[in-house]
């Protein structure tokens, strides 16, 4: 039998966009994501990302983009981060001083320049974290794709990576595509929303516009609820479905 | 074009530098992987060739005296320590098999340069640390061994250090059809250490196979290169090496490309 993770379906997304992809396990937010950034081929359709075919991964293409994966180290666990982003420095073909002088300052913001020098196996969770936020940052790329940045990190180290990522997105204007299972960082963050259930983009739309749709569902005396609470309530009418 | 080669040059230092670093952290594995292991083998091996001086009735062996083997042995494991490729084909296969290899897919850096510069980084490393041992006991105990001889087995050897990758490379990938490759590595690695001469000179095979190890571009691993510096062979076997491994660097690069391409559209970006 035949499983598709991601059924057809049409997107656009304009530059400067924070999106937020929402959906239970296995909905094919992930799927998506590894599509539009070219980790994966599709079995059919066609994207364009930047211009470009995600999944030729030219190299053009690839300087523009970065994609971090909450659950998987991209950086060279036996070296301290500062090694690793001398490494990407030279991959990203930037001016060593400047990038020197960006990821120093990524870091003040991030609050872990102490960490630089640490080999990041000796690296608590949430420092590895920033380190590999900084890494995915270092070459200003046009188009970040964060897979669950926050996932497994204590109530500070999330609040200090939102707040970082909302101060960054004020500044430089990346377009985001951020999943994640923590409705904060998508209600801080995202200033559209992409719900998917059984691989298919069920809605697409603004935060406010979904709560007020799932309000207007709502019996009339029924307690309001809060977006991580109404998400909470569609992912579970999602899994009861599947 | 002269900007793209400073940046390849750049990029491709840093992997290597980035190796070294990295195998430094790790400076137990190191010492063994570079001295410990080469080090047993070659008291095995010269234990082995005076246990046959020692039992037979000869005083050379298809033309050459105890002297000749005693530095073929010598040398061919160090030699081959430097030319085998264990850690960066299982390191590759762990990428691809744990979803590791994401971290360069997204990169503007191939997966297969990647590794080569930290290959070729490792084992430059490795020859300058290692190599010392065998010059020295060559000349303490006044083995026949040509000096002069030495540029340019080094020059075959580097050539052979980009063949062994690729061909590891193309073990590597079949980590995208196959959960584990470690046992396509075991078995290869096992092969090689016959054909490339480690074991033995490849020049004590019965004829014809003799003619067709020596012409194989695996005789670059330990044999011409020893052979050559020892005088068992002279130049002319040098050169010869040099066409057959660039024969097996086309042949291994085509069909590493293939199964490369093939995987990749398979990928699934394990691990995210």
């Amino acid at each position: 039998m035949i499983r598709h993770a991601l059924k057809p379906c049409n997107l656009e997304i304009e530059a400067g966009q924070i999106i937020g992809l929402v959906g239970s396990n296995g909905a094919g937010k992930t799927t998506l994501l590894k599509l539009l950034s070219g980790l994966i081929h599709p079995s059919s359709g066609a994207a364009e990302v930047l211009g470009f075919t995600p999944w030729k991964r030219e190299p053009a293409f690839l300087k523009q983009i970065s994609l971090l994966l909450g659950q998987k180290a991209q950086l060279w666990w036996d070296l301290p981060a500062a090694d690793s982003f001398r490494l990407l420095t030279e991959i990203y073909e930037l001016e060593p001083e400047e990038s020197r002088r960006r990821w120093r300052q990524l870091a003040q913001r991030l609050r872990c320049e102490e960490q630089l020098n640490i080999q990041l196996r000796r690296l608590s969770l949430g420092e590895r974290m920033k380190m590999e936020i900084i890494g995915s940052l270092l070459h200003h790329p046009k188009i970040l794709f964060l897979d669950e940045p926050t996932i497994g990190l204590d109530v500070v180290a999330q609040e200090t990576i939102r707040e970082f990522l909302g101060e960054y997105v004020r500044e430089f204007r990346p377009t985001i595509i951020l999943t994640s299972h923590y409705m904060d960082d998508i209600s801080q963050l995202a200033d559209r929303l992409l719900l998917i259930s059984r691989g298919e983009i069920v809605f697409d739309g603004a935060v406010e516009e979904f709560v007020e749709s799932r309000a207007g569902l709502r019996a009339q005396g029924e307690e309001d609820l809060d977006f991580e609470e109404i998400i909470r309530e569609f992912l579970e009418e999602e899994s009861r479905r599947r | 074009m002269r900007k793209s080669f400073v940046s390849f040059w750049r990029k491709n230092r840093a992997a290597a530098k980035l190796a070294i670093l990295s195998q430094l952290e790790y400076r137990l594995n190191f010492f063994i992987d570079a001295y410990f292991q080469p080090l047993i083998t070659t008291t095995v091996e010269v234990t082995l060739w005076y246990g046959i001086w020692s039992q037979g009735d000869f005083t050379t062996l298809n033309g050459f005296g105890l002297d000749s083997y005693l530095s073929y042995a010598l040398w061919a494991t160090f030699v081959a320590r430097v030319t085998t490729n264990w850690m960066y084909e299982s390191m590759m296969a762990e990428d691809i098999e744990s979803g590791k290899i994401n971290a360069i897919l997204l990169r503007p850096y191939s997966f297969y340069s990647f590794y080569l510069s930290q290959f070729m980084g490792y084992k430059t490393f490795v020859m300058l640390g290692t190599l010392g041992i065998p010059l020295a006991a060559a000349y303490l105990f006044d083995l026949p061994v040509t000096f002069s001889r030495l540029p340019l087995v080094f020059v075959l050897l580097f050539f052979y250090l980009i063949f062994v990758h690729t061909v590891s490379f193309f073990v590597a990938s079949f980590g995208f059809f196959m959960t584990r490759v470690h046992s396509l590595t075991t078995g290869k690695n096992i092969v090689l250490w016959v054909l490339s001469g480690e074991l033995f000179p490849l020049d004590l095979i019965p004829d014809p196979y003799r003619q067709w190890a020596i012409a194989s571009p695996f005789a670059s691993g330990a044999y011409v290169p020893v052979a050559y510096m020892t005088g068992r062979v002279e130049v002319d076997a040098v050169w010869r090496a040099f066409v057959s491994v660039a024969v097996g660097l086309l042949v291994m690069g085509g069909a590493a490309m293939m199964m490369w391409s093939g995987g990749v559209r398979r990928y699934a970006g394990t691990g995210a």
